[in-house]
């Protein structure tokens, strides 16, 4: 349930755009989290690569923040359009992977084993139907399916972790199935780039 | 003698009260029937003027009237028809006018008084049995002056007392969380009727699934303030938050303190499996208690403290299912439906109450433990989730999307006179239902 805590920028759009709730993410990009993210996944390792490897640097905001972060820094939890690791997406209740998202995880996968140092947070994630708790466990399997693929496509399992934030940290806040479906996914945060080998 | 006669009728639930007023009148008024119909009189100010003199009188009659109307039982009679002035009439027998009361059809009426010496409130309540002109309860209460709400749910309990043989329910408080504050969730409890609200996280960030210890003392809750999703335990007098660090690489999800107090019910989740554990007070393993590879979440304790229900997908979808301790035996209660999860063990340990999907939408329906059809509680036609007895088992909270944005409600456990108790302004949810406060 819930999870319409109404940010202030969902707020704002709808008044603006006179947008049926929250645009889908496409459009709801805010400049500064997503302006330095580069735009093809061959150059973003190189501007990731700016945040994450020197000592005290802390522009992570180059990559996809953490849906924690975003929330505490008031911003919508959305994976940018130029970001090299992309979102997939689930049916209600479920956590097995559709041909769709098994071919994101396979281009994800590429993304991955051209950037051998890149370490990965695997966030599930779950519409606001059912209870908190459920989709806590719920989204904590969909992250699992999803980190199990990228195993399975050779990525190795200690560059990628998972964490659960259930229906608490929704990406569009209407209650519809064209927002539930936005809300059932996986995304990808770079947590850390070490400088390897 | 008895004056108000209690009439216990174990239809359905066991729970439902008849109210039965005197010999003298044969009547029968309760849930289902007619309500028992009572006059709460503005209190008279017995002590030396003050300027807070309106405050308390109607504040403490205002309380008493939410919770009579809250039970179900009650119909309060409207006050603007009361013909008597309060400040001028006694507060005895004898010394003010029965007719002023039984012409508005009142059967039962509070009267009372108050003084305030410096940051202190006395205040004295007085319940009447009109048609017979007799006192039934007369109680002399001293509290801070800022908590003279309670003294008026402590006054309903005494009531719902005398009228069914068991205290009731308002002299409690229900932990939830809410969005009020902006962005985050955090965890806060009130009274029922929303007065001394306090706010028990503060750290900006996700605080879900708070539950009361028994007594009343702590708030065992899970949270992503600091390293990852896990449980803490709050210490409410000092404040202070002890943390569960989960064993392995996985994380903590939520629990609840069984009825000692010793113990805590865990869902550890690791690798995408999640498990109930059975974790010492402080957060250490005992030892786990499921071995699945699905989703286990969800434990509440049966009120003997020796079997969990819990929410298992084993079967292919969200199920209730109940854990003996000590044989380690599970065993489905619900079969109907297709996504039952939040079980809640009724105090009286005959029922459960759940959140069930119906159709698109979410309803709380209870079912005997022993299995047999469940009763829905709450209409489809909008979402109601997240349910929580009442220490007595005679109520019942949960939260509700109804007026649109989520806010917490309390019914009968029948399912009748269901009300709203929340209007934080935000979204509220997951409330917990603490025992009785000693105090």
């Amino acid at each position: 349930m819930e999870g319409r805590f109404k940010m202030a920028y969902c707020a704002l759009l709808m008044v603006l755009s006179v947008a049926y709730g929250c645009a889908p993410s496409a459009t709801t990009k805010p400049g500064p989290s997503s302006s330095g993210a580069g735009s093809a996944s061959a150059k973003s390792s190189d501007t990731v690569r700016s945040g994450g490897g020197q000592a005290g640097g802390t522009k992570e905001s180059d990559a996809t923040a953490s849906s924690l972060k975003a929330l505490q820094e008031g911003k919508p939890p959305i994976t940018p359009a130029s970001s090299p690791l992309k979102d997939v997406f689930f049916d209600f209740d479920r956590y097995d992977l559709s041909a769709d998202a098994r071919g994101i995880l396979r281009g994800n996968a590429e993304w991955l084993k051209n950037n051998p140092s890149a370490r990965v947070d695997v966030e599930g994630h779950c519409d606001e139907r059912g209870t908190n708790d459920y989709n806590l466990a719920l989204g904590a399997k969909r992250a699992q399916a999803a980190r199990e693929y990228l195993v399975s496509l050779g990525i190795a399992p200690d560059r990628l972790s998972t964490t659960s934030y259930g229906e608490e940290i929704p990406v569009c806040q209407e209650r519809s199935e064209g927002c539930w479906r936005q809300n059932r996914r996986a995304r990808f945060v770079i947590v850390a780039r070490r400088a390897t080998s | 003698m008895k004056f108000f006669l209690l009439v216990v009728s174990l239809i359905f639930f066991g729970f439902d009260l008849d109210l039965a007023f005197a010999q003298f009148k044969g009547e029968i008024i309760g849930s289902g029937g007619q309500k028992f119909p009572i006059a709460v009189s503005p209190l008279r100010n017995i002590g030396s003027a003050t300027a807070d003199a309106g405050r308390f009188s109607t504040g403490i009659a205002d309380s008493i009237v939410h919770d009579l109307e809250l039970s179900g039982w009650f119909r309060v009679i409207d006050r603007s028809s009361y013909i008597e002035s309060p400040q001028k009439s006694g507060i005895t027998l004898g010394t003010f006018d029965l007719k002023d009361w039984s012409t508005l059809g009142a059967e039962g009426l509070v009267k009372g008084g108050f003084s305030v010496q410096g940051s202190e409130i006395v205040v004295e309540l007085r319940l009447f049995d009109v048609y017979q002109g007799k006192e039934r309860i007369a109680k002399r209460y001293t509290g801070g002056v800022s908590q003279f709400r309670r003294i008026a749910h402590k006054f309903v309990d005494e009531i719902i007392n005398q009228f069914t043989g068991i205290p009731g329910v308002f002299n409690t408080q229900i932990a939830y969380v809410s969005n009020s504050g902006g962005r985050f969730k955090e965890i806060y409890y009130s009274h029922l009727d929303g007065s001394e609200k306090r706010q028990v996280t503060d750290n900006r960030t996700i605080n879900l699934s708070p539950s009361w210890g028994v007594n009343g003392r702590t708030i065992l809750y899970s949270s992503f303030q600091d390293r990852g999703q896990t449980l803490y335990l709050r210490d409410l007098p000092s404040g202070k938050d002890l943390r569960f660090n989960p064993p392995g690489a996985g994380r903590f999800l939520g629990g609840k303190l069984s009825p000692d107090g010793q113990m805590v019910v865990a869902t550890y989740e690791s690798g995408g499996n999640s498990n109930l554990y059975l974790l010492d007070r402080s957060g250490n393993v005992i030892r786990r208690l499921t071995e699945d590879a699905g989703i286990e979440v969800s434990p509440s304790w049966s009120p003997d403290g020796k079997q969990i229900v819990y929410v298992s997908d084993r079967s292919g979808s969200p199920q209730i299912f109940v854990l003996d301790m000590q044989s380690g035996k599970t065993r489905r209660v619900t079969y109907s439906g297709s996504y039952n999860t939040t079980p809640e063990w009724s105090p009286k340990g005959d029922r459960i109450v759940y959140t069930g999907r119906v159709g698109s939408k979410f309803a709380i329906f209870t079912v005997p433990l022993e299995g047999g059809e469940p009763r829905k509680l709450t209409s489809e036609s909008f979402d109601s989730e997240d349910p929580t007895w009442s220490p007595d088992g005679r109520f019942i909270a949960f939260s509700s999307n109804r007026a649109g944005r989520y806010h917490l409600y309390v019914m009968q456990a029948s399912g009748e006179n269901q009300r709203r108790l929340t209007g934080s302004g935000g979204d509220d949810s997951k409330p917990s239902w603490s025992p009785r406060l000693v105090d």
